[in-house]
């Protein structure tokens, strides 16, 4: 008897009963569909947190001047040939963005905001995620002719120009110890931490970003403490950092000021938490899973005796004891399967309904969809050996007896 | 020679006490033979059926069926002998109650390894053979006594085994449907089909060739069957 024939005769044993079968599935049902809520719940709710993340950019680490230092001197600050250095001669950099930042008040003639203005370069918004509400970037040739732009954040163009839009072309004063430098916003970004802000309202620092070329021009005390660099991947991202601040050290003949950080070790953690936590609640509903295996074998088990008689026909006729266990664990498996498809379902519709209620995008991999038919075709299996096999061994006189 | 045992016994061992249930038995049937098994119950012609139907193993001697010594045979090689050598004939007629009579008929072949086209072009060849071309695809709950014999029958004979073994073929039905199924074998012997029949019934015997009687596990009497009744009348 081939695996088709067996597959069809099965199905059709499961439909003879159709309410028994469905009620030893509904173990099955239960437990699969469980597991897939709890997973794609858990997995999108991960992704939900590391998009949040994402917006501070992937793969990227940051190299600064220590502050706690006292004895930093002016020739230990980064230059921008720095920059070009470390990208230069360490070959799993992207790129390098350095950074000099102060506090500063932004004004126009009628309003101020409180706001870090940062000197950076056009490859910022490709570390961290800029999105522009209006106007553009700061590109290369703000750079290379140190034009006196800025892009300013939402909070802050709300502040000073009521929206984003009429800020584009506006002049701002940057108030810096008491220096003004005229500024042209060109742009207006996202803020990105959007939330916070509206929690602090008008106290929360605004955000700007000027061309570091004019940092001279802007701010008092214009020092470059600070890069940004973009690896390929953050697979030795430590070698690769202490190779950068080894060669930091030696353009500037110094040790021990300078420090590395990954900004996303936090994040490793926090997906570690969350893949764990997933883990565990996944692991309770399968146990929910092998109470349904359970069902599963107790009804096979019913229905071996059940068909005592049938089982002895068909020995008579000819079926070899692997013939009858094909039968039956094909029977099991096909319970089993059917089960987690109708479970599966389920489970992805819970996990919508659910993922909705508490603002949580759903997120079902395929891998969850073959661990789900793995675990219900597994439990069909094993769960279904015991019987198939009890069935396998009856002795072909007795079982044609058997009244 | 289809069947030739020679000192067979069969002893079940139950723990506290053995029960002979054949002693001794020498038998040969010969291939076109149609043999009546009678006996009393607890004669041990039932054992001698499970035994001919390789569904059950002898204690002592040696069954040779078809040229084949089946005694030595493991589960698996006696399944592929009552798969290719045996057709049975039950007295409760064991049909699976979910399959049509065409899926009835089917089943031996299925386990034989045969394609679907193949083995309903012969389920239906021995359907029709039977009388039954127009109920193939009845479930046996719709089909009467007389009918569901004549199922079993053709199931029985789709492989072309070496013999036919019925168990008090008629045991279940009444006068008129047993005269039909007794036809039946008749005219499969008359075309050189091999059975052995065990009967209690003395008018059913009355249709075969050779009468063995069994006695505590013995054979008392093998003889040719005298005033032997052929299709409806007796002959000399």
């Amino acid at each position: 008897m081939n695996l088709t024939e067996s597959f069809m005769s099965a199905l059709q044993s499961v439909r003879a009963n159709k309410m028994r079968s469905f009620l030893t599935m509904l173990g099955i049902i239960i437990g699969i569909s469980s597991v897939i809520t709890i997973v794609a719940i858990g997995q999108g709710g991960k992704q939900a947190i590391v998009g949040e993340f994402d917006d501070l950019g992937t793969n990227v680490i940051n190299i600064n001047v220590k502050s706690t230092e006292n004895n930093i001197e002016d020739r230990d600050y980064f230059t921008l040939e720095d920059a070009d250095l470390v990208k230069e001669k360490i070959s799993e950099v992207t790129t390098v963005v350095p950074a000099s930042g102060s506090m500063c008040y932004l004004k126009t003639e009628k309003d101020s905001k409180f706001a870090e203005i940062d000197g950076v370069t056009q490859d910022f918004n490709k570390l961290m995620k800029v999105d522009m509400l209006a106007g553009r970037f700061l590109n290369e040739g703000d750079i290379m002719s140190s034009r006196n732009v800025v892009v300013i954040d939402e909070i802050t163009a709300k502040k000073l120009f009521n929206s984003p839009e009429k800020a584009i072309g506006e002049t701002v004063k940057a108030a810096v110890n008491g220096d003004n430098t005229n500024l042209t916003v060109i742009g207006v970004s996202e803020s990105s931490s959007g939330s916070m802000a509206a929690m602090f309202g008008d106290n929360y620092p605004g955000v700007g970003y000027f061309p570091i070329t004019i940092s001279e021009r802007v701010l008092p005390d214009a020092k470059i403490t600070f890069f940004s660099i973009m690896l390929e991947n953050m697979d030795n991202s430590k070698e690769v950092a202490t190779k950068i601040v080894y060669l930091l050290e030696q353009a500037h003949r110094n040790k021990g000021k300078y420090a590395a950080e990954e900004g996303f070790k936090e994040l490793d953690m926090l997906n570690n938490v969350l893949n764990i936590l997933t883990a565990v609640i996944g692991a309770i509903a399968g146990i929910s899973l092998i109470v349904g295996g359970i069902g599963v074998m107790n009804i096979m088990l019913v229905s071996v005796t059940e068909r005592t008689r049938e089982i002895g026909i068909r020995k008579a006729l000819g079926a070899k004891n692997k013939d009858i266990m094909l039968q039956f664990l094909t029977e099991s498996l096909i319970l089993c399967l059917i089960g987690g498809i109708i479970g599966m379902t389920t489970g992805i519709l819970l996990g919508l309904v659910v993922g909705k209620a508490i603002n949580i995008p759903l997120s079902v991999s395929p891998g969850v969809i073959l661990i789900a038919f793995g675990f219900s075709s597994a439990v069909g299996i094993f769960f279904g050996l015991y019987p198939a096999n009890k069935a396998a061994k009856l002795d072909p006189i007795e079982a044609l007896r058997y009244e | 020679m289809i069947i030739r045992v020679e000192n067979l016994r069969k002893v079940y061992d139950t723990g506290a006490i053995q029960v002979e249930a054949l002693k001794d038995i020498n038998l040969a049937i010969e291939k076109n033979e149609y043999v009546a098994v009678m006996g009393a119950s607890g004669s041990g012609k039932s054992t001698l059926m499970n035994i001919f139907g390789c569904l059950d193993r002898l204690t002592e001697g040696k069954y040779i069926l078809d040229d084949v010594d089946v005694s030595t045979l493991n589960t698996n090689e006696l399944a592929i002998i009552r798969n290719k050598k045996i057709g049975f004939v039950f007295q409760a007629f064991n049909l699976l109650p979910r399959l049509s009579a065409l899926g009835n008929v089917e089943l031996p072949m299925v386990y034989a390894g045969m394609q679907k086209g193949d083995r309903q072009k012969k389920a239906k060849a021995a359907l029709e053979k039977v009388g039954l071309g127009d109920r193939m695809h009845h479930k046996p709950n719709e089909l009467s006594g007389g009918q569901k014999q004549r199922v079993a029958i053709a199931r029985a004979l789709v492989n072309d085994p070496a013999i036919i073994l019925a168990d008090e073929p008629t045991g279940n039905l009444d006068t008129k449907s047993s005269e039909e199924i007794m036809n039946i074998f008749e005219g499969l012997n008359n075309e050189g089909v091999t059975i052995v029949m065990v009967t209690h019934e003395q008018d059913i015997a009355l249709h075969t060739k050779r009468a063995v009687i069994f006695r505590d596990g013995e054979i008392i009497s093998d003889k040719q069957v005298e005033n032997r009744i052929v299709r409806g009348g007796i002959t000399a």
